[in-house]
């Protein structure tokens, strides 16, 4: 980051625009603005600071906005102030403008009528520009403004990292500048994330998806054997019946038991008849049975109906006077035999009482049509109790005939058993045989399809399941890579942040070491310079102690200004230090060394002083480095202060 | 300048993570003047899209953590 020019309008001293150019040439790059206590030294730097950071950070200053230019203005009337600032940064030129808008007030104050408009923009190389969408965050990222005072300080604060207390302030700023606090944050917050990414993992259960492919195809093959067994077992029955079909025609074939077959011809005949007929009852009963829960109430509408139908009888309901015709007798004030009455004759009060008895005529149809339904419902019980009684009584003769018929085919199968010939007996018993063999896989089918059936129910949860373990694995694989990433990115950082921060601190030891003995005339006093893990700054004496302690007060704003300017370097970040009143409270002495020694410590270099800080040794060492220079002037006739460029 | 001294520091790492690490650290620079910044939900970002490219290129060459 390099100044390039800063516009002042209406701000603190400075009435209307007043525009100051920095230096920022390789060689001369040092501006200098001289000014007398209250010109307005203090006001530019505070300018800078708050249009690159708003008012967050000059707080406790007063009012910004021009006391003059507040008093140009009539009462209600707005008054604007702004400052721009253009910077040269990373090949690109930007330009900012903080804006301020106020209102005056009574009692000659000023109201802000809204909250400052930031603006920023960049302007490429070929002069197009582009609005900034996040102003701060790019801020931020160039000199943030946590950093800011080791870029953009007063002087008067200057020794404060010497004092024996400010190792929390050294460290701070170090971790701020070297971006050791970007670092940590990155890594902990690339933990935090690789924790949350582990927990999301746990919860998605590893390895789901191949146990169930394997139950699936498990099921599956179970499946496939069940229907091949059934397959196989009804082309056995298929078998079986043909042949016992044929025993059945060779039965027919012989003489003397051709009657005995053809009797139970017959009664297989009747037997499958009567079956069908009792599976149909069977459905029916249950049909019937589905519906019976009108039986349930029964005693319920029947005492329903039975308080309905008594207020009938006593004439409660429906009323036996409708309510309109009251009603339109008292409009009329005609009596029902046709005679006129008067009010609160004895025939409109009997008429008035009338009316309070009386119910509303929709509650009387209400009534009505509330016991048909319940009527309806009683009908329907009672015709439902009968169907389901005569069809359980015709199951009952179905079963008891079926058993007879059985019995009968039982009794022909037993006589064709025992028949003194040796063939019929032996056809029969083989044909038993084949009987009980269909019925043996009759309840073999039936388990086979009990199995299939459970089968077919699993294979389809299965596929189910596996669909959702199939989204879940690519959720799985996905989080599982966000986790690599996320902590490996965090090991690294922690892996590499000590050592730089090591080197680091050893940088900035070594050079504050080199620049103290540049910029202290007791330069063989003082033997060393040293930043300890702990970040406490300390100065070792030419008898191997701890000098800070008795350090004066030029000597720590010298340490300071050290320490500050090793940062400066050590960073590299290309930014200006700005410095308000920075030699106050230097001896000529140093005076003389920091002002030879500090333009080839800084790339740009901003000096706000007062004629006293800088004298003719000072202004001679400066001098080769001085690029641009003014002098504040603070006019007196029209209180406010002009920039004067020497 | 020290942004690029910071990514000379990852160099030896897989180009994902020196991504990632970058992208981040920028991240977190952009709200270093905050003290509890809200920056869960852009590093999620920024690690999903990382991590849905890895998943795309490397098909199922799953690294360390997912074998």
């Amino acid at each position: 980051m390099k100044f390039e020019r800063i516009t002042l309008e209406n701000f603190r001293q400075y009435f209307g625009r007043q525009r100051l150019e920095f230096a920022r040439d390789k060689q001369r790059r040092v501006t200098v603005v001289h000014g007398i206590n209250g010109t307005g030294k203090t006001s530019l730097f505070l300018a800078i600071n708050w249009c690159l950071y708003g008012s967050e950070y000059v707080n406790n200053v007063g009012e910004l906005i021009s006391k003059e230019a507040i008093s140009r203005v009539n009462t209600s009337d707005y008054v604007d102030m702004a400052v721009e600032l253009s910077f040269l940064h990373d090949d690109g030129r930007y330009i900012m403008r903080r804006m301020r808008r106020g209102m005056k007030m009574i009692d000659g104050g000023v109201q802000p009528i809204s909250s400052d408009e930031f603006t920023m923009i960049r302007v490429h190389g070929d002069g197009q520009s582009e609005p900034i969408k996040n102003p701060i965050g790019t801020i931020n990222a160039i000199l943030p403004a946590n950093v800011r005072t080791y870029f953009l300080f007063d002087g008067e604060k200057i020794d404060d990292f010497a004092k024996p207390e400010s190792a929390k302030q050294v460290k701070e700023a170090i971790y701020l500048v070297f971006k050791l606090e970007t670092l940590e944050r990155a890594s902990r917050h690339l933990e935090a994330a690789a924790s949350e990414y582990r927990r999301e993992l746990k919860n998605t259960s590893s390895g789901e998806l191949r146990t169930l492919i394997e139950k699936d195809e498990k099921s599956r093959a179970e499946l496939a054997n069940k229907e091949k067994r059934k397959g196989e077992v009804l082309v056995e029955i298929d078998s079986v019946r043909r042949k016992i079909a044929d025993i059945e025609q060779q039965l027919r074939d012989i003489q003397n038991v051709r009657t005995l077959q053809q009797q139970r011809d017959r009664i297989e005949r009747d037997l499958k008849l009567r079956r069908t007929e009792l599976d149909d009852i069977v459905n029916q009963v249950r049909d019937l049975a589905v519906g019976a829960y009108f039986t349930l109430p029964t005693s319920v509408i029947n005492k329903a109906l039975a308080i309905l139908d008594a207020k009938r009888e006593k004439g409660e309901i429906p009323s036996n006077i409708r309510r309109q015709f009251i009603e339109d007798l008292i409009t009329r004030m005609v009596c029902i035999c046709g005679r006129p009455f008067e009010e609160d004759s004895i025939e409109h009060r009997r008429l008035l009482s009338l009316i309070e008895t009386t119910l509303p005529d929709s509650l009387g149809d209400d009534v009505l049509e509330i016991s048909a339904a319940l009527r309806m419902f009683e009908s329907q019980s009672i015709r439902r109790r009968t169907d389901i009684t005569q069809l359980m009584r015709r199951r009952a003769e179905l079963v008891d005939l079926i058993k007879d018929l059985a019995a009968e085919a039982d009794d022909v199968g037993r006589q064709l058993k025992d028949s003194p010939l040796e063939e019929v007996s032996n056809l029969e018993k083989q044909r038993q045989n084949f009987i009980a063999d269909i019925d043996s896989y009759n309840m073999e089918i039936g388990g086979l399809n009990r199995s299939i059936e459970e089968l077919n129910k699993t294979i389809a949860q299965l596929d189910k399941d596996i669909i959702r373990a199939r989204k879940n694995e690519q959720k799985e694989k996905l989080l599982s890579t966000k986790l690599y990433l996320a902590q490996e990115a965090a090991d690294a950082i922690k892996k590499e942040y000590q050592t730089y921060a090591d080197e680091m601190r050893a940088r900035i030891e070594a050079k504050t070491k080199e620049i103290f003995k540049k910029l202290i005339w007791k330069d063989s006093y003082f033997q060393d310079v040293r930043l300890d893990q702990d970040f406490n700054l300390e100065v070792i004496d030419q008898y191997g102690r701890p000098a800070r302690p008795e350090l004066s007060a030029g000597e720590r704003q010298v340490l300071s200004l050290s320490f500050i300017t090793a940062m400066s370097r050590i960073s590299e970040e290309e930014a200006p230090l700005v410095m308000d009143t920075p030699f106050g409270r230097l001896s000529s002495q140093h005076r003389a060394n920091i002002t030879e020694q500090l333009p080839n410590l800084a790339d740009q270099l901003v000096l706000l002083v007062t004629d006293e800080e800088l004298r003719d040794q000072e202004r001679a060492n400066l001098s080769p480095y001085i690029g641009r220079e003014y002098r504040l002037v603070f006019d007196t006739r029209t209180n406010y202060t002009k920039i004067t460029e020497i | 300048m020290l942004k690029e001294r910071l990514n000379l520091l990852f160099t030896k790492y897989d180009p994902t993570i020196q991504t990632l690490i970058s992208e981040v650290l920028t991240l977190e620079q952009a709200y270093i003047s905050m003290e509890r910044p809200h920056v869960k939900d852009q590093i999620d970002q920024i690690i999903s899209r990382l991590a849905a490219k890895e998943v795309e290129n490397i098909g199922d060459g799953n690294r360390r953590l997912i074998e």
